[in-house]
């Protein structure tokens, strides 16, 4: 059974032809829209020695130039096997995934007999963004048939929207009133022959109508610059948090003048590009000489934006170069941002294999979004752990955080039934701030071993020899595949 | 903290709210109704040693500090007892602010008084201002309950007729209160009781001597959870001191002690059969004061002996949560000797056991009867953070109140070791002039205004009297990290604030 790819809500839809036509008719978009395919098979975070469900559904996709195809990040999401067929040709071709980026929700696909499959085929070419009100066309294989289906409608807003791929990254976002449905995602949104944008989520009917939504230009091309060294870098970040300044006292203690200008640095992660260069108390007063209005907007190219959409289009190793107040002096500074925010585990994770140890029949697991999705944690430090990672920086003494996520029930832990979703803390006097500490204590030999965790006051201890008397009979009993997994790596 | 295997509201099914799940309420006894009422006998001839009790409670709106909820009324009975006194559950009384007194037959009424109120052991003594009121009527006795005792509901007919129906003692065990972190020795009867008007607190008795007051009834179950004799024993003797103090406790928590390596790991020899691990010992406490520390490995207190799942014989009722022990069998002040073992040596320590009054907590578990403080300044609301305070957010309170909140009220012990100070935070923000651009914020810990440090909204009293070059400079642990107001504004503009929100009073901090 197949199903109709989509995300919150999502959409794909095909695309059209060439540069020198001023509009597009169908007919020639059937030249480079694509209709994939994909089956997937979904990592298993509840049991995660089992190799997931396996699913499908289909996508749209369109041809770039390069001999390339590009579509969304989730239609091709833990992809085991993809086909991409073309209008008008019976053949079924094979592609893999050549670059995907899981935060823009975009990917690129190479297909295996390329010289046959592009022969033919017209690589669309990309236009800017589209006037508010302005007439969009929409291509894809939505569900309700089989065939393309072509639908239209208005740019009706243009904002940051949350990816609700990733979960965590917003940026632009182009709403449109035309019709976005499931199986549309992946597919091209034009205006004048030029696509304007790559149709990719939007709301089911009961919540919101003729609200779909489409990845502009600027992140498309975002992403297609960032792949041409090889290598997909992912989104940069500033990683500060920042407050408004619209208060008169609050801009007059700090000795701004009365201009609407300025935006008070709340928080900088330590984590982050800005760690060491920006302070907490900074005002930023303009980011690349654009000035940054109190509200943290910014002009560009004509448009109010939030001041973020400078450092989106930047990639790794760029500068932004800041102009702010500290301590009622102004100065410059530059952030360079040498690295992508490194922690992601409030982000959906893709093609990854779910990362575990088991141990006297206790399953451990790295805290992640995938993870409570699977197990729906109510405890809440667990849950306190999660939400609080990244503003409270846990992730100083926890870059992972590692939960007692599950005990598979063995006479070697009758009586530890109250440490699910507890945290663990130290095992034989060392600390544990990863999965891969908590496999090398358990690993090295010990008469017993002593796991603290927190908040629980009294340890679990572990027998040596109570443990590898267990060890078979526990694997045999559930059916365990292996008792670890330390690597993300799917193959 | 209590010496109890339950911790305070480790899941969100325990964290009872006093005002939703105990009550006995009449909505559930109308569901009763239908059962045949083979046991029930209206006994016009016999006593009648009770009285109707109506009161109005009218609560605190926690949200809106400066203003009460709508008032509602409650019809219960109330136990005659000695010397003019009339017993009810403190629950019947929380927040009450009129209770009067009303005779069965002649419907003849009097104002009373609380007189005495413990929220934690759910009990209260009320005082008629008419002192002959009670004059004719025959006090209750108390006496104990055993499980296989057949005992008798009270009811009143709407005559005044009492209507008596008959109950199973089923168990008797130490179970949670309506307070949180509360448990203490409850009762347990299977009775199938019926619609009568005033059934809050009603009285249940054994050969006409009262054995408990009704804590809970679950009209499916048929199960009443009685308030026994020996939490109201200890409640009058208390009731008749000088000062009332409450149930005392030992500052320390533990967890059962079944597994054999963690018995061997930390040295039980095979032959000893009992004891708790101690998982925390509060800072501070009696416990603390006395020199146990978590590890320890409780056996026993006075000359019972501790198992392995934390209860002990009782003469009276077989195996009990040692909580009791603590709790019901020792007052305010008493010494208790707590044999322990530690690294090998057992010893015995002397634990002075303590009420710990509800102020002495960080993040109090609950505020009765007393009005929320707050601080109003140039719109922004601050108050201090409490359990009544979480709670307004309904049942389902754990989840839907601010979590960086709960978080701190469930490991307040952990969080803040120390004790002895309160958690000042931005409630909301009025938005009036001097807010603006802050109209967003709230749920925000304040940790300074003007460099001073805050421990509660008293230092923030102090504190706004110093404002810094004219402004007054609120800090908080979290972004956005410091905001300013125009001192002289607020000032000038506290008025008219008072006036289009309606604040009685911009500060209560008493």
């Amino acid at each position: 059974m197949r199903s109709f790819l989509w995300n919150t809500l999502l959409v794909c839809l095909a695309l059209t032809s060439s540069t020198t036509l001023a509009v597009t008719p169908a007919a020639e978009v059937r030249k480079s829209l694509v209709r994939i395919t994909v089956t997937s098979q979904d990592a298993n975070y509840k049991v995660p020695w089992v190799p997931g469900n396996i699913g499908g559904g289909v996508g749209a996709g369109f041809v770039i130039d390069g001999q390339r195809i590009l579509t969304n990040a989730h239609v091709i999401s833990n992809a085991r096997f993809i086909s991409v067929e073309k209008d008008n040709d019976p053949h079924k071709y094979v592609a893999h995934v050549q670059f995907v980026g899981h935060d823009c929700d975009l990917a690129v696909l190479k297909i295996e007999e390329a010289d046959s499959f592009f022969k033919g085929t017209v690589a669309l070419q990309f236009g800017g963004i589209p006037e508010i009100e302005s007439t969009v066309t929409v291509y894809g294989y939505p569900i309700g048939g089989e065939r393309m289906s072509v639908t239209n409608g208005i740019v009706s807003r243009i904002d940051f929207q949350t990816y609700t791929h990733s979960g965590i990254d917003s940026h632009l976002t182009i709403q449109t009133s035309a019709p976005i449905n499931p199986g549309n995602s992946g597919g091209p949104v034009l205006q004048e022959g030029k696509v304007i944008g790559v149709a990719f989520q939007g709301y089911s009917g009961d919540v919101a109508q003729n609200t779909g939504y489409m990845i502009p230009t600027p992140v498309v091309l975002r992403f297609l610059k960032d792949i041409e060294d090889g290598h997909y870098d992912k989104y940069m970040d500033l990683s500060v948090t920042t407050f408004n300044l619209q208060n008169p006292a609050m801009r007059s203690a700090l000795g701004l003048k009365d201009d609407d200008t300025g935006v008070f640095v709340s928080q900088v992660a330590s984590a982050g590009c800005s760690a060491g260069v920006l302070k907490v108390g900074d005002v930023l007063l303009s980011i690349d000489g654009h000035s940054i209005a109190s509200d943290a907007f910014v002009d560009l190219d004509g448009q109010r934006v939030q001041m973020a959409e400078i450092v989106e289009r930047k990639f790794k190793g760029d500068d932004v170069k800041l102009h702010i107040l500290r301590d009622k002096k102004e100065m410059d500074v530059t952030v360079n941002l040498n690295a992508a925010w490194p922690y992601n585990m409030q982000a959906n994770a893709y093609d990854v294999r779910p990362r575990y140890v088991l141990f006297g029949g206790l399953l451990f697991q790295p805290l992640n979004r995938d993870f409570i999705g699977a197990n729906g944690i109510d405890n809440l430090r667990v849950r306190y752990f999660y939400d609080y990672f990244i503003e409270n920086e846990i992730y100083r003494e926890h870059p992972e955080v590692i939960v007692l996520s599950g005990i598979l029930p063995d006479q070697i832990n009758s009586y530890l039934g109250g440490f699910k979703d507890t945290i663990v803390d130290e095992v034989n006097g060392v600390k544990i701030k990863t999965l891969d500490d908590l496999a090398a204590a358990l690993a090295k030999p010990s008469e017993q071993y002593v796991i603290k965790t927190i908040g629980t006051g009294r340890p679990i201890v572990l027998e040596r020899q109570a443990v590898e008397a267990a060890r078979q009979r526990i694997m045999s009993r559930y059916n365990v595949l292996s008792e670890q997994n330390l690597s993300e790596a799917v193959n | 903290m209590s010496i109890s295997q339950i911790q305070k509201h480790t899941s969100p099914g325990r964290a009872f709210s006093l005002f939703t799940i105990l009550l006995f309420s009449l909505a559930s006894l109308c569901a009763a109704k239908e059962t045949p009422a083979k046991a029930t006998v209206t006994t016009a001839d016999k006593p009648v040693q009770v009285v109707r009790v109506n009161v109005t409670n009218q609560a605190y709106d926690f949200i809106r500090p400066w203003s009460k909820k709508a008032p509602f009324s409650r019809h219960a009975l109330g136990s005659v007892l000695a010397d003019n006194r009339v017993l009810v559950t403190a629950e019947l009384v929380a927040n009450a602010n009129y209770v009067e007194l009303e005779k069965a037959a002649s419907g003849e009424k009097t104002v009373a008084t609380v007189e005495v109120v413990d929220y934690e052991a759910n009990l209260a003594i009320l005082k008629p201002a008419d002192d002959k009121f009670l004059n004719g009527i025959k006090p209750l006795e108390l006496t104990e309950a055993h499980v296989g005792d057949h005992v008798s509901v009270w009811q009143l007919e709407d005559t005044g007729a009492l209507l008596g129906t008959a109950g199973l003692v089923t168990n008797v065990e130490v179970s949670r209160y309506p307070i949180d972190d509360s448990a203490l020795l409850v009762y347990q009867i299977t009775s199938s009781l019926q619609y009568r008007d005033s059934s809050f607190t009603v009285p249940v008795v054994k050969d006409n001597k009262l054995i408990g007051i009704l804590m809970r009834y679950d009209a499916r179950t048929q199960n009443v959870d009685l308030i026994p004799t020996p939490v109201v024993q200890h409640f009058l003797t208390d009731a008749a001191k000088k000062e009332y103090r409450g149930f005392p406790r030992s500052g320390i928590v533990f967890s059962p002690m079944r597994d054999p390596q963690l018995r061997r790991y930390v040295g039980l020899k095979s032959d000893e059969t009992g004891g708790v691990y101690v998982t925390d010992v509060k800072k501070h406490g009696p416990g603390d004061k006395a020199g146990l520390q978590a590890g320890d490995v409780l056996l026993a207190i006075g000359d019972k002996a501790i198992d392995q799942d934390g209860d002990y014989v009782d003469p009276k009722y077989g195996k009990i949560a040692l909580a009791n022990l603590i709790s019901t069998g020792n007052y305010d002040g008493d010494v208790v000797k707590f044999k322990i073992f530690r690294k090998g040596v057992t010893s015995v320590v002397d634990v002075t056991v303590a009420y710990r009054p509800v102020d002495d907590y960080v993040i109090e578990p609950y505020t009765i009867g007393r009005p929320p403080k707050y601080f109003v300044l140039g719109g922004l609301v601050l108050q201090e953070l409490t359990g009544q305070y979480l709670k307004e957010w309904g049942a389902e309170w754990y989840k839907k109140a601010p979590q960086s909140f709960v978080y701190m009220d469930e490991f307040q012990s952990e969080l803040f070791p120390e004790g002895h100070k309160k958690v000042v935070f931005l409630s909301q923000v009025l938005p009036s002039t001097a807010t603006i651009g802050y109209e967003d914020l709230n749920s925000l810990v304040i940790s300074k205004i003007n460099d001073i440090p805050l421990n509660s909204l008293a230092d923030v009293d102090r504190a706004v009297k110093n404002p810094v070059n004219g402004f007054h400079k609120i800090e908080f642990e979290e972004s956005p990290t410091v905001i300013y107001l125009d001192a002289k504004q607020v000032e000038a503009e506290s008025a008219d604030l008072m006036k289009s929100y309606g604040l009685p009073a911009l500060k209560r901090i008493e």
